[in-house]
């Protein structure tokens, strides 16, 4: 195979890599949408060192304080505070840390279940592929947000509950993609000489065939953080997700919601708080297609 | 500029919210306008939900019993603003000396919508109808009670089949309670919605779609159910009281489930009152030239109680440092927004048997620490993660019960017990407290009156001895003893003093903590006059008038 060393500048013999992320670079949406999620990432892990205050700690007193820029804004609460008097600022900063759980989580289950489910109907296709197939057309046959209140009516509310059921939701478009790569895969001449070489059917799956279906995955994997934050936000708006006290996102545009009128602040730095995020990952993720998949790009 | 931006997102986002509720309901061209001003006119009522059943004898909740306290009446009534008692169908009646029948008489010339006649029949039907044993004598006619299809659930919990022996129609405006045992709150009872007299003629066309199709004697006669949107009511023409209403040509009862969504609906006039607002819009409601607010201090409760089915609540250290750890003093300031007053009873001021001389818990987080050392608990260590169940819903004593929840633990926190909140559905909540399941510690909860009787609040929601349906199983000798006494007296000043050494009794032992009388409070427009909210929150369309 190419090795990867600087002193050999012929393109022919540059690892593919190299190239995809030259293009990933030159796209400045890509490149503001890596921004955007490098501050998300950080600033949820740094949580208790950023955030000003204790973001369940009430001040009844102190509620509904304005930020810090309109005329009766405070210095300790740089966004105001909400309805309990809790620092908006502090929930929003613990807020990432639970869409960034989220998104992990639910789109972690998404992508195992849903590549092995995929890959085995790829792979061993006929009535096996036609049962699991048919089963991820149901699954989506349901407008997804609709299935996840199913799930969770049934579960109960809570954080735990709403990532299993984003994450059931997310199994069939990972499995539909996987399962469309493997079966191109499949036909290549490699996967025809590991048969030939006695290679279990597990190991031609895993170890030849999986890691040439990657790219696609990757993109579809970052474009699922995006969406997963989304509908934890909507169940948690609903009242499913995240309980309080927990600083959810969705949670805190609904606990706001009543006070629009009054307190615009409540709602607004949660709501582009979401923005934000979704939009950071959605940009890498198109980034990322134009990067990876050559075929898309003119 | 960024306040302005900010204000954008925050309507475009309640925009889609409010569309988000209001899909189900299509532009109506003929949905009456609430800025008619003609005398009689159409009255339209928002409100947070819709009604469950329309047959008074089983529903339990609210917004059922406010459609039924138009269309139908008892024998005894209550007047505008209180729970004193009036003559209703009955002119008038007597107790023997031994308190243990009742004689009613009935008003004459009173029709059914229906046009049935209002007879002593139909009393024995209406109430007959919810006894186990039925013990019935009819005058004019043999009616045949059918059978119950569920259990009339306020005649069960309320134990009426133990006090209620037979039911007699002595003549066509006559009729007899004879009761088993001495009830002293019975009367009052006796004005309660689950005792309405319905037309007997109507229930036996179709006993299973009464509750659908009701029919009473009320100032109202029913229009139509559109279910989860509006139920319509028009005026009764021949109704026997002429001194003063019904002046309304119509009410319509549109139920509008997000509160924020149905105070825009007051302000931009469709509807004419508002239930329930958010006590954050209260303020602008007092800005607006065309609102006006009209209150009412309630007869209700908010308490926050405990799991006393665990061996961990049954230590009474471990309940007195809640009570004293809970700054409830901030929860009516600011979640209340004011709108109520701490509560140190169960019963609310207003009520006869309140006991002044109770003296209340201070927020003192010390005292809550000493407690918890007392129970065993230094510091909290070895204590697990509580739970604590808030209500998902408004109610008349607790508008936003989450939140109530959040500050509740937060103060908690200050004294290192940890929790967390849970909370279901209504339905679910209701039904899964009344388990008293491992899974809840503290659970809130709330009490509107129903008859004004002490009775009423105390053993209803407290005596745990009486039966396992009542919600807070704390079972105490002495309390249960208090109880029992205070149902057998019948002299009102021994009562009193009974429910007070009660009272001492509770709060010694801080069964439940008594977190709120709230004020109810609600908006509606200038031209609606002669609504008055009913401390028992029943909702009464009589005598009310558009200008």
């Amino acid at each position: 195979m190419t090795s990867l060393s600087p002193s050999k500048k012929s393109p022919e013999d540059r690892h593919p890599f190299v190239d995809q992320l030259e293009r990933l670079w030159r796209n400045k949406t890509a490149v503001a949408g890596m921004i955007v999620i490098a501050i998300f990432i950080f600033t949820a892990l740094l949580a208790p060192l950023l955030s000003p205050h204790d973001p369940v700690d009430t001040a009844l007193y102190d509620q509904l304080k304005p930020p810090i820029w309109s005329a009766e804004g405070r210095s300790e609460n740089l966004l105001g505070t909400d309805d309990l008097g809790r620092d908006i600022l502090s929930r929003l900063i613990y807020g990432a840390r639970v869409s960034l759980l989220v998104a992990v989580v639910t789109v972690g289950i998404g992508v195992l279940v849903g590549s092995l489910l995929g890959a085995i109907s790829g792979y061993y296709k006929g009535f096996l592929d036609n049962i699991i197939m048919r089963f991820m057309d149901i699954l989506l046959a349901f407008p997804h947000i609709l299935l996840a209140i199913v799930i969770m009516a049934y579960m109960g509310p809570g954080l735990r509950n709403a990532m299993i059921a984003i994450g059931i939701i997310y199994i069939p478009r990972f499995a539909r993609i996987v399962r469309a790569s493997v079966l191109e895969e499949y036909e290549k001449d490699y996967v025809a000489a590991a048969k030939a070489i006695g290679a279990k059917d597990w190991r031609i799956i895993f170890v030849a065939i999986l890691p040439n279906c990657l790219a696609p995955l990757i993109v579809q994997t970052t474009l699922g953080f995006a969406s997963a934050i989304l509908d934890a936000a909507a169940l948690g708006f609903l009242g499913l997700g995240a309980q309080p006290p927990t600083p959810e996102w969705g949670a805190m545009i609904a606990m706001g919601r009543s006070h629009i009128l009054r307190a615009w602040w409540v709602m607004t730095f949660p709501g582009i708080a979401i923005l934000l995020a979704v939009l950071g990952f959605n940009l890498f993720g198109d980034g990322l297609r134009d990067a990876l998949d050559p075929r898309l790009t003119d | 500029m960024i306040r302005k931006i900010g204000l954008l997102l925050c309507g475009f986002i309640l925009i889609l919210a409010a569309t988000a509720c209001e899909v189900k309901e299509p532009e109506k061209a003929e949905e009456p306008k609430a800025t008619e001003t003609k005398e009689g006119g159409t009255l339209v009522f928002g409100r947070g939900g819709d009604s469950v059943g329309l047959d008074p004898a089983y529903e339990t909740d609210g917004n059922s019993f406010m459609i039924c306290d138009n269309i139908y009446e008892a024998l005894v009534a209550y007047q505008d603003e209180s729970t004193a008692l009036e003559p209703g169908l009955a002119e008038s009646w007597e107790i023997s000396p031994d308190g243990k029948t009742y004689t009613f008489h009935l008003r004459k010339g009173v029709m059914f919508h229906d046009g049935t006649p209002f007879n002593a029949d139909a009393v024995v039907f209406s109430i007959g109808r919810m006894m186990k044993d039925r013990k019935l004598k009819f005058y004019s006619q043999d009616l045949q009670v059918p059978p119950q299809e569920r259990p009339p659930e306020y005649w069960v919990s309320m134990e009426m089949d133990d006090t209620v022996d037979s039911i007699e129609a002595v003549d066509d405006y006559t009729v007899v309670f004879k009761l088993k045992r001495v009830e002293a709150p019975f009367l009052a009872n006796m004005g309660m919605d689950f005792a309405d007299i319905i037309s007997p003629t109507a229930f036996m066309n179709n006993p299973k779609e009464f509750l659908r199709n009701p029919v009473g004697t009320g100032p109202f006669k029913f229009v139509e159910w559109i279910k989860d949107d509006k139920i319509v009511l028009e005026k009764n023409e021949n109704y026997w009281d002429k001194s003063g209403g019904p002046y309304l040509d119509k009410v319509v009862f549109r139920a509008i489930p997000e509160n924020s969504v149905r105070f825009l609906e007051l302000k931009a006039g469709n509807i004419h009152i508002c239930q329930f607002p958010n006590p954050a819009d209260i303020p602008l409601a007092k800005q607006d030239p065309n609102l006006k607010l009209v209150s009412q201090p309630g007869m209700n409760i908010g308490y926050l109680s405990f799991n006393h089915t665990k061996p961990l609540w049954q230590n009474v250290h471990m309940r007195r440092a809640i009570a004293y750890a809970i700054n409830r003093q901030a929860i009516v300031d600011n979640i209340y927004q004011g709108m109520g007053q701490v509560a140190k009873n169960p019963i609310p001021p207003t009520m006869w048997g309140y006991n002044d001389k109770i003296e209340d818990f201070p927020y003192d987080p010390e005292k809550a620490k000493s407690e918890l050392a007392e129970a065993g608990y230094p510091e909290a260590k070895d204590l697990p993660e509580l739970t604590l169940w808030s209500m998902p819903v408004p109610r008349p004593y607790n508008p936003e019960g989450l939140k109530v929840g959040v500050a509740m633990i937060s103060d908690l926190a200050k004294v290192g017990i940890r929790a967390r909140i849970v909370s279901y559905d209504w339905g679910t909540y209701l039904k899964r407290q009344r388990e008293q399941p491992e899974d809840m510690d503290m659970f809130q909860l709330g009490w509107t009156g129903d008859n004004g009787d002490p009775d009423n609040f105390l053993a209803v929601l407290f005596d745990g001895l009486a039966s396992p349906a009542i919600r807070t199983q704390w079972k105490n000798e002495e309390y249960h003893r208090l109880m029992t006494l205070g149902k057998q007296t019948i002299d009102q000043e021994k009562r009193a003093e009974i429910y007070q050494q009660a009272l001492q009794v509770f709060h010694d032992e801080v069964p439940a903590i008594c977190v709120a009388h709230s004020t109810v409070i609600w908006p509606m427009r200038n031209n609606v006059m002669n609504f008055k909210l009913h401390p028992t929150a029943s909702v009464r369309m009589k005598n009310v008038r558009l200008e």
